[in-house]
């Protein structure tokens, strides 16, 4: 247990010490005011971090799917359920036979089969596997794609930094984005009733140099009202307006018939395929992250007709992305990642299903900086405890991080107080980094 | 469970240790006095100036928009501005608080207040109740008696149990949601171990609230509490220890008839909550409400210091932006008030005087100290905690899509009305805003404006269609009978933003729409979206 390591740490002593030297008598404690971490957001300071830009498309599995169906099967087990496992092109590691498509392609896949995440309900298990961590009482943590949108995401971006499609799912209130201390600068772009975002569009009623004359109206007049006035708030809503005209530049990437006929057969007609294929678009743009939420995993009653149905969409669609990646030469940039809130049981209920399971379950991670064809993790002969090499949420995250090139102890600063992107202590899987 | 335990610990920063005790000033003294005289002699000892007083038309809109959640009429501004009354800043102050607005809009912060989690204020009954309350001038402490003791056999009253009900899946969330909203403490930080920095806190606090609250539950929709029921938690050290009820300030509650019931009595009881779940009543109440204790020592002497400063902190935050003590949940020994004698005083003056909410907000409001300009245009510009210059308070989506609406009426449309239809067509204005008010972020501390926001106003076609129309009884309509460019931009600039328009604003305006010859009606539109989007209309200045 590393409980000495947060609340009462050295480190923290240190940043305290320093802090109450600088503070003087203003001293607001835990104020988050967002001024310094403003200052690090600034253009200058960025540029360097950004050279190459890593961006993140995350397909979520929101209800939870079954790790036994997916990537850790468990065929002949009392709780293995009907289907086999196949071989794949990995020495060693077999996936369920639902998976034909990813069995050929794991040369470009890490398998984690060793998450134990503790957290069995949806709505905070989903916060925790976003987050990599539990919020505290008075700080709420920027989410993993607000993280990436803050790191990756150019100050000048004539796009979204960070996109989330999470439409006709049962899980939308559950897993929210979140920007936490970050700030409303960060938060998703949320597409939560059709793949088109709202009022990307400008109206009928206004042509197009008069909607940009407005705007230019809009900040002479603003101009007046700002002298000698400050607030950080206003700030935020001067950049939200400059930004508009960018993001509405950026409109063609959502609309998916903008791609060759031939591109959108090979994902297919789905709606999660269609909404890959714009993920796959956005960060071909520039988008650091883009979240694809895929739902009705949740499969309390017959869960085997479910994975029957659901697993080869995600296996046509997750190969057909990395297939497509590849081919543009992107696969070094663009991390792919499966994830949801938790696996399921490996027990199989009274009525043919599986419930939620944090225990010892699955994710992949694809591309970037991840140590590709590797199997880290390794559950029981009936997937009920991890008995080797087990990753919670945190390392998870610092694993993550790492590959994407980010240092995992790097701090954001709120108020005066350090926060790094991990707990303290939390450290990567340093063999999964390549 | 243990892990999750682990993360949820939070880490506090310490803020340095205040000066010793000072005699406050007289209990007699008016509330606004005394805040003036605190706030100058902080100001003098940190050797900044002050800004100015703001001028009448800032004053006005802010009062306006601080007590009753929207922008004056350009008819209220210039019976405002035009008075030569010496009293006139008491005689608005007091009207605001009169009007049916302040209850409307000081029930919609207390909810946030009470719900930050915007989820939890779906159902709209805390709300009601709230604004009940506040019309019947409820005390303070009687609404936290009421909500925490609701009386579940008067519909009227039911609501009130709405901050109670949304919680009792999670008794640990419930304890700190409680210490946070009526204490101004957030004991959670030491619900896996004694706070590292906070001495005040230990396990025993968190799990010392826990046990007052941990044997209320849900019975159907009605409160249900047990008259037995230990809480256990496993401390840092040492074996497992049973949590006696204990409040923030120390004092403990005994229960020593808290028996676990046999099997017979269990079956009794269990009659006793089914029948009246199938009867849709409020179950039974224990012989030993552990909640009622709760609610009776937190008031009791010494400890309703917490109760009182962290209303008055709240309250000074609301009217401020910022708080005496910051954050609103902080409030302990190793995070000092900006101003200490200052919340002694008023927490003090708020609970001798029953907690009486509008004779605080009046005495904050009537303070100069409330009415300084926010503009600084010298360098070393003071910070807030000085109070030394106004800050800019982003409005609640509601007071921005009021105002939008009053923005957008022709201000001739409110004049020569009765009081009463005055009220009537503000409330009508109130009610045809929840729609964009829906749309827009809930503000908290150090809040930012999205991209969304900006998109909505630039794209939605609910704001066009509802608030660029220049139907009859528009603004924009009025414009009409206008023949030329600069009676016109003069006339938007003083409905919207209540002053007259500068010689800069007049002459940009008029090129704009001179540029537009032969389709002024289309300019006009796009100078009142320039004005509303602007900074000036956004915030609280």
């Amino acid at each position: 247990m590393r409980r000495s390591t947060f609340c009462g740490s050295a480190a923290h002593a240190l940043d305290r010490r320093a802090f109450l030297g600088g503070a003087g008598a203003a001293g607001a404690a835990l104020a988050a005011d967002m001024t310094a971490l403003n200052a690090l957001a600034a253009p200058a300071v960025n540029k360097d971090l950004k050279k190459t830009q890593k961006r993140v498309i995350l397909l979520w599995l929101a209800g939870g799917a079954s790790q036994l169906e997916t990537w850790d099967p468990k065929p002949g087990a009392s709780t293995g359920g009907p289907f086999r496992s196949i071989q794949t092109d990995v020495p060693g590691l077999r996936i369920s036979e639902l998976m034909p498509k990813m069995a050929a392609r794991m040369k470009t896949t890490c398998v984690i089969r060793g998450l134990n995440t503790k957290n069995g309900d949806h709505g905070s298990a989903a916060m925790t596997m976003m987050r990599g961590r539990r919020d505290e009482a008075a700080l709420r943590y920027p989410d993993l794609g607000a993280v990436v949108a803050r790191e990756f995401g150019l100050a000048d971006s004539k796009v979204p930094d960070y996109v989330t499609f999470y439409t006709q799912t049962e899980g939308r209130g559950m897993a929210p984005g979140a920007p936490g201390f970050l700030g409303a600068r960060y938060a998703p772009m949320e597409l939560t009733t059709n793949n088109y975002p709202e009022f990307i569009k400008k109206l009928d009623g206004i042509t197009d140099l008069d909607h940009l004359e407005r705007g230019e109206l809009r900040s002479l007049l603003g101009k007046q009202f700002e002298k000698g006035r400050n607030s950080e708030t206003m700030n935020s809503q001067n950049e939200a307006y400059q930004r508009v005209r960018g993001i509405m530049a950026s409109e063609k990437l959502f609309d998916v018939t903008q791609e060759p006929q031939k591109v959108r057969d090979r994902y297919g007609p789905t709606q999660f395929a269609e909404q890959t294929l714009i993920a796959r678009r956005l960060v071909e743009a520039g988008v650091p992250f883009v979240r694809v939420g895929r739902a009705w995993w949740d499969s309390h009653g017959q869960n085997f007709e479910t994975h029957q149905e659901m697993v080869p969409e995600l296996d046509h669609v997750m190969a057909t992305l990395l297939d497509d990646l590849g081919e543009r030469g992107m696969l070094d940039d663009v991390m792919v990642m499966t994830l949801a809130e938790f696996g399921r049981t490996p027990s199989i209920n009274a009525s043919l299903g599986r419930d939620h399971f944090a225990s010892a379950w699955s994710c992949t991670i694809s591309g970037a900086g991840i140590k590709r064809g590797s199997v880290y993790g390794k559950s029981d002969p009936k997937g009920q405890t991890v008995v080797a090499e087990e990753v919670d949420a945190g390392s998870l995250f610092a694993t993550v991080y790492s590959a994407l090139g980010l240092d995992p102890n790097k701090n954001y600063y709120v108020g005066s107080r350090p926060v790094p992107l991990v707990n303290p202590g939390v450290e990567a899987i340093k063999a999964l980094v390549s | 469970m243990r892990l999750r335990l682990l993360l949820t610990a939070a880490v506090c920063v310490l803020a340095p240790r205040a000066v010793g005790a000072v005699e406050l000033p007289s209990a007699s003294a008016p509330v606004e006095k005394v805040i003036d005289q605190l706030i100058d002699a902080a100001i003098a000892d940190a050797g900044v100036t002050p800004a100015a007083q703001a001028d009448d038309a800032t004053i006005i809109r802010r009062l306006t928009l601080d007590l009753v959640g929207r922008i004056p009429t350009t008819g209220e501004v210039d019976a405002y501005v035009k008075s030569t009354d010496a009293d006139k800043r008491a005689k608005l102050v007091d009207r605001l608080i009169a009007a049916p607005g302040f209850v409307r809009h000081q029930a919609a912060l207390f909810e946030v207040m009470l719900n930050p989690e915007g989820d939890r204020r779906g159902s709209g009954a805390l709300r009601d109740y709230l604004t009940s309350a506040l019309k019947d001038g409820k005390s303070w402490d009687q609404m936290f008696r009421e909500m925490m003791l609701p009386n579940e056999s008067d519909p009227k009253l039911k609501g009130a149990g709405d901050f109670l009900r949304g919680r009792l899946n999670d008794a640990d969330k419930l304890t700190s949601d409680v210490s946070v909203a009526f204490f101004g403490v957030n004991v959670s930080c030491a619900q896996c171990h004694n706070h590292p920095h906070v001495k005040d806190w230990t396990q025993d606090h968190f799990y010392g609230m826990k046990a007052f609250l941990a044997r209320t539950f849900d019975n159907g929709g009605f409160l249900g509490e047990r008259g037995y029921g230990v809480i256990k938690y496993k401390p840092t050290k040492g074996p497992e220890r049973t949590a006696q009820m204990m409040f923030l300030s120390g004092t403990k509650v005994e229960d020593a008839n808290a028996k676990e019931p046999t099997a017979a009595e269990q079956k009794k009881e269990k009659e006793a909550l089914d029948k009246a779940k199938a009867a849709k009543t409020p179950p039974p109440a224990p012989k030993f409400s552990a909640r009622a204790k709760l609610v009776e020592v937190a008031l009791q002497g010494e400890n309703a210091e917490f109760f009182a400063r962290s209303i008055a902190n709240r309250m000074w935050h609301r009217f401020f932006g910022t708080g005496l003590v910051s954050p609103l949940d902080q409030m302990h020994a190793e995070n000092q008030p900006s101003h200490p004698e200052l919340l002694a005083w008023l927490a003090r003056d708020t609970a001798g005087h029953k907690y009486d909410l509008r004779r605080l907000i009046r005495g904050i409001v009537m303070s100069r100290a409330y009415s300084r300009s926010s503009q600084y245009e010298s360098e070393n510009r003071p910070g807030n905690r000085t109070f030394a210059v106004a800050r800019l308070k982003p409005m609640t989506p509601m007071q921005l899509s009021t105002s939008l609406r009053i923005a957008a009426t022709d201000p001739a449309s409110f004049d020569n009305l009765k009081p009463e239809e005055f009220e009537k067509r503000i409330e009508q204005a109130e009610g045809a805003a929840r729609g964009i008010a829906a749309l827009v972020a809930q503000p908290t501390d150090n809040f930012q404006i999205g991209v969304g926001e900006a998109l909505l106003f630039s794209n939605g076609d609910r704001v066009m269609r509802e608030l660029l129309t220049d139907n009859p009884g528009t603004t924009l309509g009025r414009l009409k009978a206008m023949k030329e460019p600069k009676e016109a931009v003069e006339f938007l600039v003083k409905t919207v933003y209540g002053r007259s328009a500068t010689a800069d604003e007049t002459r940009a305006l008029v090129a704009y729409v001179e540029k537009r010859k032969g389709r002024e009606a289309e300019a006009y539109k796009q100078v009142l979206w320039a004005l509303v989007t602007g900074p000036e209309f956004r915030f609280s200045y």
